[in-house]
């Protein structure tokens, strides 16, 4: 059975036994290449739930929507997307009774873009297969192949974690880690240029932000009430769009995600302007590691924001 | 409607002298995967090859920042000092559905209330359209009786032809532009490249793969302030101001001053957007759309009935930028589908 199936089979078991309220997963999207999430509440309703190579985005972020829902929420996660859940319950966002992890190995995600200008546009989807160098999508205008390396969200290419870390019940074989480059290769680039270089690297960047704010907004770590972005009086960071008040929106919200970012991607998937806001975050993450050995946050139960403790025993003072 | 040639291999020249004449707008690519409207200071910089721009060319007459005044509080007096006039700007390469996108905005600076700052950039503004080539598969323009090769709009429209470019005069605009840069304008060979035009229009609208129908959709929308549908679309949007950044026909925004010190300062306007919480909170504290669905759908109440009983125009120009760059895939012609499923079955 395919993990479509089994998929659609969980799910609707727990809503048939009224386990959970609410199946969060990934639906067919309007374009063929692309999905979109589902809020199932009826067993009749299974059947929309889908997977596959289009499945890029992070269903964990509506956990927060639904966390006070009277009964549980089940939602499907990658691996990636499995980080969240353990960063959300670390941050006390969620209660982890209230949740049904539906884990799903990942073979990879696919850039919608790069197989919408490959595919005739007219074309739709019949299915997709998956050999471990590339998938092979099918529609009814022919076969496409799509190189993984090639074609796959950066992200994939240096995933550490293919099988989720948290899961209640995990559908589908347990994928290898591939390794297809140095993690933070792209970061190490950045990091060779001199500080004028890197600076007009960034502000060529900024300087197209639109401030739609759809990083913070699609981002899990984000989670207060009232952002410092959306606050009135005082307004901290001004509405006017120019480089130096999107450099402080992108700086400060680098560092206040800095230690619990989950390096999910997502902020760089949603970018209209295509900022590649993973690199600050990567950059990060690679500073915590070599100062902290600390492995990515989220990525096991219980792990403490190194950022966010403080033990007595530390050898440096806290001042 | 009179019309010029213009050789392939002669633009570079054409835009060059524009740019030096004018503030000239033109598509950038800025990365691999971006492509904006940016002032550029000669052809070379000009991308011909796009398909269209991630964001709308909206900003060139309504900018997503915009100083209105500058003021200074002196003791007795209070110096105020209006902004500078909007100097003569060139935008080259607008694809028909932003064309259309500029009509959609007019009567919106136009109304009761003349807006100088968009209309002074209006009037300054010389509009030269491009022709679309390739049709993407978020496209929908033909739902609003426009098409790939519309000019409409348009001071100028080019298509591009072969190693020409066939090039229509809509307005006095137009003519005064191509009666300023003749040696760039001939007229052989017009009438085959304007029958050449029509083959390449009709065969461009046939690779649509969006077939779009409203017929009935402002009609459900007239009836049903509520609907038990929105419940449903409303869930998985995220609240980001993408939807509406990129639009070409929305234009809400917002008034605040930058106060440097304490009697010194601008006032600013900048775009805003229904997506957003803070979108029309009132000082009290009252949100007249307290959660994402009454958000979501004003979006889509004012694409498909507001903008139309206002002014009979459409609200939306089937452009699909919304639709590509939406994070969860909230496609407004799947809600237009559904919105006529509605009505339908009531």
């Amino acid at each position: 059975m395919d993990v479509i199936q089994q998929l659609r089979e969980q799910a609707k078991k727990l809503l048939e036994e009224k386990k959970v309220e609410m199946v969060i997963g990934f639906g067919e999207g309007t374009e063929l290449a692309r999905t979109t999430p589902i809020f199932i509440k009826s067993p009749e309703e299974v059947s929309d739930l889908t997977w596959g190579p289009f499945c890029a985005n992070n269903l964990v972020k509506y956990l927060i929507d639904y966390r006070n829902l009277p009964g549980k929420v089940a939602v499907v996660v990658k691996g990636c997307d499995s980080r969240s859940v353990n960063r959300l319950l670390e941050d006390n966002q969620i209660d982890r009774e209230k949740v049904i992890v539906l884990g799903v190995p990942c073979p990879g995600q696919l850039d919608w873009h790069i197989v919408a200008a490959a595919v005739d546009p007219a074309a739709n989807l019949k299915g997709f297969s998956d050999d471990g160098e590339s998938f092979t999508i099918n529609t009814d205008a022919g076969d496409y192949k799509f190189d993984k390396k090639e074609t796959m969200l950066h992200k994939c290419l240096v995933c550490e974690n293919p099988n989720p870390v948290v899961s209640d019940i995990t559908i589908g074989k347990g994928q290898t880690v591939r390794n297809y480059e140095d993690r933070f290769a792209e970061v190490k680039t950045l990091e060779q240029l001199g500080t004028n270089e890197r600076s007009a690297f960034w502000d060529k960047q900024f300087d197209r932000c639109l401030r739609c704010y759809a990083c913070r907004n699609v981002c899990t770590v984000c989670t207060c009430r009232l952002c410092v972005f959306d606050q009135m009086q005082p307004a901290w960071v001004s509405k006017r769009n120019n480089l130096s008040e999107n450099t402080a929106f992108h700086l400060i919200r680098a560092f206040h995600v800095a230690g619990r970012c989950v390096d999910c991607g997502e902020c760089d998937r949603v970018c209209p302007v295509d900022i590649p806001l993973r690199k600050l975050n990567q950059k990060i993450l690679k500073d915590l590691g070599d100062l902290f050995d600390t492995p990515t946050p989220g990525s096991e139960a219980g792990l403490a924001s190194p950022l966010g403790e403080f033990t007595t025993g530390d050898p440096e003072e806290f001042n | 409607m009179d019309s010029r040639v213009v050789n392939k291999g002669q633009l570079p020249e054409l835009l060059d002298k524009l740019a030096r004449d004018y503030i000239l707008v033109a598509p950038v690519r800025e990365e691999e995967t971006v492509t904006l409207f940016k002032q550029v200071s000669g052809a070379n910089e000009v991308q011909l090859d796009y398909t269209n721009s991630d964001v709308s060319p909206k900003g060139c007459l309504f900018p997503q920042t915009e100083k209105t005044i500058s003021y200074t509080y002196t003791g007795d007096t209070l110096e105020m000092k209006e902004t500078d006039d909007s100097p003569k700007t060139a935008i080259f390469g607008v694809r028909p559905c932003d064309i259309k996108a500029i009509l959609a905005l007019d009567p919106v600076f136009e109304g009761k209330f003349l807006d100088k700052y968009y209309l002074e950039k209006r009037e300054n503004t010389v509009i030269i359209g491009l022709s679309c080539t390739t049709i993407l598969s978020t496209c929908f323009c033909t739902a609003f009786n426009s098409g790939p090769c519309d000019g409409k709009g348009a001071d100028l429209m080019f298509t591009e032809l072969g190693d020409k470019y066939y090039v229509e005069i809509n307005t006095e605009k137009g003519k005064d532009l191509v009666e300023a840069y003749g040696q760039y304008f001939g007229k052989e060979d017009i009438d085959k490249l304007a029958k050449a035009k029509e083959e390449q229009a009709k065969k461009l609208e046939g690779q649509f793969r969006r077939k779009v129908d409203l017929e009935g959709v402002k009609q459900v929308l007239d009836e049903n302030f509520e609907l038990p549908y929105w419940d449903k679309v409303f869930r998985k949007c995220l609240g980001c101001g993408i939807c509406t950044y990129v639009c070409p026909t929305c234009h809400c925004f917002d008034i605040f001053d930058f106060v440097t010190g304490e009697v010194t300062g601008d006032r600013f306007r900048c775009w805003d957007s229904c997506m957003f919480p803070e979108f029309t909170l009132m000082a009290g504290g009252h949100n007249p759309r307290p959660s994402q669905k009454e958000r979501v759908r004003n979006r889509f109440m004012h694409k498909l009935k507001y903008h139309l009983d206002r002014y009979n125009l459409d609200g939306c120009v089937g452009c699909g930028r919304c639709i590509s760059k939406c994070p969860v895939n909230i496609d407004i012609t799947q809600i237009i589908k559904d919105l006529k499923e509605v009505g339908q079955n009531a």
